[in-house]
């Protein structure tokens, strides 16, 4: 009876061992994958609509990988953020902000426009 | 009691005045006469000055968001506008129309059970694919009239 009391208490805390033990490399997984996240965030790019221009009007990125653009209008006008090429069209109010994920791009330029007023210059997002 | 109130507010919203228009053409779109009647069937309605505002227009919160629906419509490709457009941007619009046309975006759903004569059949898309292909191959798109 001694003996099946102390071998089931070693076997609970065993478990609560293996919990602890898991629960200790989550942490530490935690700790070694946030600096690549940190930096994923970090790449965040900014294009800016403003006088009816964008700018930069040439915006490079690192091809072969998945980024983040944030768009902002911070002009008085309606605008519409289009790009054929990466699939996007987003018609922006004035002072909107909008964050597109883009997946990892192929080496090459892609351009983009405001689909609402044609005479605005068109840009481009250059993945090298 | 909460009849009423809703009755009132319905009421009152028919007094809301909604601009209906369909402004003169400047430079309509020139394409084959198939073409043209299929666009016509299927996308003139919020893609051109030539809007057929059907009885429920006139009729508010309904009429609210056709106006939208047309004034965006308008804004992304307009048919009678098609002769005001850059070369760059007639290239544009034929693309993202194909793209439409091959994701079967447009004409949207909701519109479709609306209208079903404005259904495009196998025959219509493949029409106005083979179309957009002959247009994006000139140099300055489809011209206008």
């Amino acid at each position: 009876m001694e003996l099946k009391l102390i071998l089931s208490i070693r076997a609970d805390s065993m478990s609560m061992f293996s919990k602890f033990l898991l629960a200790g490399l989550f942490v530490i997984a935690q700790a070694a994958l946030a600096p690549a996240a940190a930096g994923a965030e970090d790449s965040v790019s900014e294009i800016r609509f403003d006088n009816h221009h964008f700018a930069p009007q040439t915006l490079t990125v690192a091809a072969g990988q998945p980024l983040m653009i944030k768009v902002v209008n911070s002009s008085k006008e309606t605008i519409e953020f289009e790009s054929f090429r990466l699939n996007r069209e987003v018609a922006m109010t004035p002072g909107e902000t909008i964050t597109l994920r883009l997946p990892a791009l192929s080496p090459g330029s892609y351009d983009f426009y405001d689909d609402f007023h044609q005479d605005v210059p068109e840009g481009a997002i250059v993945a090298k | 009691m909460a009849g009423m109130a809703v009755l009132a507010a319905l009421f009152a919203a028919q007094l809301v005045p909604v601009e209906r228009t369909n402004p003169p053409s400047s430079g309509a779109l020139s394409a084959p006469p198939r073409i043209e009647a299929t666009l016509k069937r299927a996308c003139y309605d919020c893609h051109s000055n030539e809007t057929r505002w059907s009885w429920y227009s006139r009729i508010a919160p309904v009429s609210w968001l056709l106006v939208r629906d047309v004034t965006l419509g308008r804004k992304e490709v307009n048919f009678s506008e098609w002769g005001s457009y850059y070369p760059a941007t007639r290239r544009r619009k034929l693309e993202w129309i194909g793209r439409a046309l091959r994701e079967e975006k447009m004409p949207p759903w909701h519109y479709r059970l609306m209208h079903p004569g404005t259904r495009l059949t196998e025959a219509d898309k493949a029409e106005l694919e083979e179309w957009i292909e002959s247009a994006l191959a000139t140099p300055s798109a489809q011209r206008s009239k």
